[in-house]
């Protein structure tokens, strides 16, 4: 069920009515959810509740087994068991095919083809989002930073329907503790949930459905077909469009949530604003990125070690960050870029602090600078993680590069517009979502409501018929 | 007194306005408004959007409800608010989204407005026929048309085409489409204007996995009777003849095999009325999708070319990758050459 749908808008009301009516017991609330989060991911699949079940298992029998143990051996087994048994569900249903076709190809081109089965199981949607919740909540409870859950409260932590597909990633320490609080019914925050669905329905519907069918797509299709300018507009507006796609998901999730009286975490703030690599990944996707530094990077050693080890974990935890996207080679070149990148500027501050040089306090334009130069870096990257393969990704970048010498027909002022102000906005802080909020939930109740259905029917009327589906539900 | 404490209050700082809190049933009450009166403003559009879906508990359900809507929506003139902002966007009610429609023509080659070079009286030979002699200065024009697996091939073939270098290709496809229901989408109308505004000597045709449903009418038609099969049949051979209606050569692929045995079993029941369609036509090159993707003669995921596994198919088990469109686009290339004698590398 796809949250910009008459289906979604139908089940959400239901999901209110009874998720408020039942506040105050608290049990049946959960059971309410838990029951409403599997019908959600049943509409797409009925067999991969199952999978949601087994992940939840694993998870509630290994943190129980680590809690119930002194023997820190005995608990260090039990943990590396579930995350064991989780990254499994994982591999195989998102990698195996990709390794095995690859090990099979290495085998034949040695003279030892035709050993490993081919297979290419169907993906299960959120599969990486809930498997890494799953496995941040066995190590938080291994770290004794929580207590193991009930059961009913770890299923609904993992499956609640606002975050399930395409997150954000939330700790069990963030989720878990407000399931267990009692919300007042009488204080719906429902004007800055409602600011951000509308804005997650208009950046999803409009801009990112606007921008990919206009550029993007094209470009990407057949980029030995369209000139330099096109290609160039055509990987900004990737950018633009990913970011569009993403955040507003996001904005939607956290507007659901809000509306049940739950609160999550912020994922992006402002990534196109970023003046380093570093600062990009503290804005891009931030649930991702603090499970990767907490659970992938400080583990092998983070900062700490020498230049070549810390450069490691760097380049380690971004190649895998990369996979984590989704088993191709292409994902993996993405990784590496954002990987090198980084451990570049982090070999420079290293250098610089060794001689004993204070960091750099830029100008302005310095600033500006740097702003553009990471944003042209991310488009970089942003060109294999968006390509079908290598020879795809530079037949673009070959675009770019030599395609000057014919006429553009995709970059219209539309496109420029379009392109330029998802850009622009991000670069001046605005506290404008709490102001129409504000304003909006003083008006007469009346207006309000024909206000909001105004607003919906703008969005529905300037997107197109059908909606894609999220680009991160396939992650 | 009483001014003492007027002029405190009146100092005193105005809390900062915040966004209001309201009760849950108040905030349903309000929800539900919004979604009505949307409903009811865009009743017509979503009306068309039911009627238009796969037949279904979905699709009756839904009209169930958006019928009376939109009857009131079209008495009460409501409806005219939301046809006002198509009409401002240039847009019909039943919108246009997931249409693709792209030409990829290098600048060497004439537009779709200058299709025809003007034939100068004192010139008295006619440039040579592209079908026999593309070049980059008079380009074989191609028309690609499908639903989403003729996009899966559309994409890569295009491509392909533009690196010949003489050939200017139009993609023109829609998802979910097909030739049981026009009053989804009507391919043989759309396939008319396209081949009016791309005047095409060869087109390449992929489509009908959507197609396994019956007929709407009226009279309605149940997939599966003999009735079906003829009108089908029927539809097939009047599509392929507005293909080649203008003198152009088409080439019709054939869907691959499905992952689902079910799925499969309709597909390889469309591929058989196709075929039978394709031989009633002149100029029809059916060209079976088997050898490329379905090497085994069933569902392969995987092919070996050049003693490397390549992936054909998508996770879904039933569109075509990028690289196995690539695969079919070379195929369709070699037909080209082989079956029509056109002399392209």
């Amino acid at each position: 069920m796809l949250f910009p749908t008459i289906d979604f808008a139908l089940f959400f009301l239901v999901v209110f009515g009874v998720g408020w009516s039942l506040s105050g017991k608290p049990v049946l609330w959960k059971l309410a959810m838990l029951g409403f989060s599997y019908f959600f991911y049943a509409w797409w699949d009925p067999r991969f509740v199952l999978l949601l079940v087994a992940e939840t298992l694993i998870a509630h029998v290994g943190a129980r087994r680590i809690h119930a143990t002194d023997d820190p051996v005995a608990a260090k087994r039990w943990m590396w068991a579930s995350v064991g048994g989780l990254l499994g569900i994982l591999g195989y249903f998102k990698y195996a095919g990709f390794f095995a076709v690859n090990l099979d190809n290495l085998l034949r081109a040695i003279g030892l083809g035709n050993l490993i089965p081919l297979i290419q199981p169907t993906l299960p949607i959120a599969i990486s989002f809930f498997t890494f919740m799953a496995i941040s909540y066995v190590v938080d409870v291994y770290r004794r930073q929580l207590q193991p859950a009930a059961p009913i409260d770890l299923a609904v932590y993992l499956a609640f329907f606002p975050h399930l597909v395409a997150g954000p990633i939330v700790r069990g320490s963030e989720l878990l503790p407000q399931l267990r609080r009692r919300r007042d019914p009488g204080r719906v925050d429902y004007s800055r949930a409602s600011v951000l669905i509308i804005q997650g329905l208009f950046k999803k519907v409009v801009i990112s459905s606007y921008i990919a069918s206009a550029i993007v797509d094209p470009v990407f299709q057949s980029p030995s077909s369209h000139s330099g300018l096109d290609a160039l507009f055509g990987v900004w507006g990737y950018a633009v469009q990913i970011y569009c796609d993403f955040s507003g998901y996001t904005d939607i999730a956290i507007g659901l949530a809000m509306l049940l009286g739950i609160s999550f975490p912020m994922n992006f703030d402002a990534p196109y604003s970023a003046f380093s690599l570093q600062d990009f990944w503290r804005r891009w996707h931030i649930t991702l990125s603090r499970w990767l530094r907490d659970y992938l990077y400080i583990p092998l050693g983070g900062n700490r070690g020498s230049e070549a080890e810390v450069a490691r974990n760097i380049m380690l935890t971004m190649i895998l960050g990369g996979l984590w996207h989704g088993a191709a080679w292409t994902f993996l070149a993405w990784g590496v870029l954002h990987g090198a990148g980084q451990v570049v500027a982090h070999l420079r501050r290293e250098r610089r602090a060794a001689k004993g040089l204070a960091p750099v306090v830029p100008s302005r334009l310095h600033r500006v600078g740097q702003v553009l130069f990471t944003f042209q870096f991310v488009c970089l990257a942003w060109i294999f993680f968006r390509a079908t393969s290598f020879s795809n990704a530079f037949a673009v970048l070959g675009r770019i590069v030599t395609g000057w010498g014919m006429g553009s027909n995709l970059v219209t002022p539309m496109v420029v517009i379009t392109i330029v102000a998802v850009l622009l906005v991000q670069q001046v802080p605005t506290r404008l979502g709490e102001r129409v909020a504000t304003t909006w939930s003083n008006l007469h109740l009346a207006v309000q409501a024909v206000t909001l259905a105004l607003v919906l029917l703008a969005i529905t009327t300037l997107g197109p018929t059908g909606v894609a589906p999220f680009i991160y539900y396939r992650f | 007194m009483s001014t003492r404490l007027d002029a405190a209050e009146a100092e005193r700082p105005l809390p900062p306005r915040r966004p209001r809190t309201l009760p849950w049933r108040t905030v349903l009450g309000l929800m539900a408004a919004s979604l009505a009166i949307w409903l009811l403003l865009d009743a017509v559009t979503l009306e068309h959007n039911a009627e238009v879906s796969p037949v279904g508990t979905r699709r009756t359900v839904a009209l169930v409800i958006l019928r009376p809507l939109a009857a009131i929506s079209r008495f009460t003139q409501v409806a005219r608010i939301e046809s006002a902002a198509n009409g401002a966007l240039g847009r019909t009610s039943a919108g246009s989204g997931g249409h693709t429609f792209v030409v990829i023509a290098p600048t060497t080659i004439p537009s779709s407005s200058t299709k025809h070079p003007p034939i100068h009286p004192s010139v008295t030979t006619l440039p040579p026929d592209p079908l026999t002699n593309p070049t980059a200065a008079n380009p074989l024009r191609a028309l690609l048309v499908g639903d989403s697996l003729g996009l899966d091939l559309g994409g890569p073939l295009q491509n392909r085409l533009a690196s010949t270098g003489v050939v200017a290709a139009t993609l023109d496809g829609k998802e979910s489409t097909g030739l049981t229901r026009p009053d989804y989408f009507d391919w043989p109308a759309e396939l008319n204007r396209a081949m009016a505004q791309v005047d095409p000597q060869l087109v390449v045709i992929m489509m009908g996995a959507n197609d396994p449903q019956s007929f709407l009418g009226p009279p309605v038609v149940n997939y599966g009777s003999p009735q079906w099969d003829h009108d089908y049949q029927h539809r097939a051979v009047a599509f392929m003849r507005e293909a080649t209606s203008r003198g152009a050569k088409l080439v019709w692929v054939s869907l691959p095999a499905m992952r689902d045995p079910a799925l499969n079993a309709k597909v390889a029941h469309i591929n058989a009325l196709q075929k039978a369609a394709a031989a009633k036509v002149p100029g029809v090159v059916y060209l079976s999708s088997d050898p490329t993707l379905s090497p085994g003669g069933g569902y392969t995921a995987f092919v070996t070319q050049g003693g490397q596994n390549i992936s054909v198919r998508e996770p879904d088990g039933i569109h075509v990758s990028a690289q196995g469109g690539a695969l079919l686009s070379d195929a369709v290339v070699r037909a080209m050459r082989h079956d029509l004698g056109i002399p392209i590398r």
